[in-house]
């Protein structure tokens, strides 16, 4: 499968799959260093070849370019380190409206908390409370399981709390242009969550019984969608 | 084969087209306007030929702009080069238009594909820096690397559309757009 996709490396340099076919090979990419090199390669070969048709454009147009970009606000760049990290708005369904509303970070035994919404910082010592009761509670169903990238995460759920948590410090580090992501799989559809940093962890609302949790290794800033195998899967309602 | 006769100046552009992308990743718009300059004649003209029509080109290139301001912050230039980044967003920006009007065009009736053109009206043509090297280059490849690299780049179609229209089996294209690059790449480095 590797040889049949990496020839695919022309094609995708050039703009020529399809949106499935590229979002496939984008997956590809993230696991072949030697195919990003070689994508980069031919997509500056490429670039050339489109420079060389070089055309003035009308005059005007400049201006219109300027006054369209004085009006428009520059995309923050990508953080270094943080906390949970915003990412784009749910548009999935409401589980997952209602887990973004808590994702609650642990800090080597200094309890911290943060949602993934517009308010970061809103109601926290509530939440902080919440998550040491998932950790702590008696009804608490704990696992830990390795992951697919030789590290290892403990997740736990509380049933009478109706919450979960996980414990990402054992998660294999990472270099410093990926990060971690939470998604929420419903029916094969994933849905983010938000980004992890592997020294702390989350902990959020039990979601329903036919959605599991999995996390993946993303470019920093994080992606619209899985762009990676996760590392881990789980469907807290069996842990 | 790189031939000391022929080998490229090494132009200012460039360097400077990166330096500018930083400075305007700091909010620095007149450094923004200087990129626009170097680099909107090679998006513009890119735009042209995938999408043909002036007007649609216009607004592409608009597009590519604006997206290369909001994220400026975002480009790494470990990655590659500033132009290689701009024109990336260029290409796919002008596909997507191109796309996009051909399936609005397919939902009235099944269009037979536009002929292939490889040839823009030479009026509109300036001599790019890269125009030279490029031209030669392409004479490296096949016959069948060359259509199959034009046809997708500068006319938007999948590498399945082209076979289609090639009349090729889909493996094979596939293959010559590779083998197609690589041989451009290779060729370019050895004039620079």
């Amino acid at each position: 499968m590797t040889t049949e996709l990496h020839t695919l490396s022309g094609a995708y340099a050039l703009d020529a799959l399809t949106a499935e076919e590229a979002e496939q090979f984008r997956r590809h990419l993230e696991a072949c260093t030697a195919c990003r090199v070689e994508v980069r390669e031919l997509r500056q070969a490429a670039a050339t070849m489109g420079a060389s048709e070089a055309v003035p454009p009308p005059a005007y147009l400049k201006a219109r370019v300027l006054t369209a970009v004085d009006r428009a606000p520059q995309l923050p760049p990508r953080a270094v380190g943080g906390n949970v990290v915003q990412v784009a708005p749910h548009r999935w369904g409401r589980w997952l409206l209602m887990t973004a509303a808590a994702v609650v970070l642990i800090v080597g035994g200094v309890i911290g908390v943060s949602r993934i919404g517009d308010d970061a910082t809103k109601d926290q010592s509530l939440l902080a409370a919440d998550v040491a009761k998932v950790f702590q509670a008696d009804d608490a169903h704990k696992a830990t399981m390795p992951t697919k990238n030789g590290g290892t995460i403990s997740v736990a759920t509380s049933p009478e709390l109706g919450e979960m948590a996980v414990d990402t410090t054992k998660l294999a580090p990472l270099d410093s242009g990926h990060v971690y992501q939470l998604w929420a799989i419903h029916r094969g559809e994933a849905s983010s969550v938000g980004l992890l940093e592997p020294a702390k962890g989350a902990a959020m609302e039990m979601p329903p019984a036919d959605t599991e949790v999995a996390i993946t290794v993303e470019p920093v800033g994080g992606s619209p969608r899985p762009t990676t195998n996760p590392i881990m899967q789980v469907n807290p309602s069996q842990v | 084969m790189p031939d000391p006769e022929l080998r490229l100046v090494p132009s200012p552009g460039p360097a400077d087209v990166d330096d500018l992308m930083r400075q305007a990743a700091r909010g620095d718009s007149h450094a923004f306007e200087m990129l626009y300059d170097e680099l909107s004649p090679a998006v513009y003209g890119l735009a042209r030929r995938v999408v043909r029509d002036p007007a649609r080109a216009e607004d592409v290139t608009q597009e590519v702009f604006l997206d290369v301001w909001r994220k400026a912050t975002r480009f790494e230039g470990d990655r590659g080069k500033a132009k290689t980044w701009v024109m990336t967003i260029a290409h796919r920006r002008a596909v997507d238009a191109v796309r996009r009007s051909e399936a609005a065009k397919r939902q009235d009736h099944r269009a037979a594909p536009d002929e292939v053109s490889h040839d823009e009206p030479a009026d509109a043509l300036i001599e790019a820096e890269e125009y030279g090297a490029v031209r030669d280059c392409l004479e490296t490849l096949t016959d069948l690397q060359l259509e199959s690299v034009r046809m997708a780049y500068f006319n938007g179609y999948t590498y399945g559309e082209v076979a289609t229209l090639l009349e090729k089996p889909l493996p094979t294209i596939k293959t010559r757009m590779r083998d197609g690059l690589i041989r451009l790449r290779d060729c370019l480095e050895g004039a620079r």
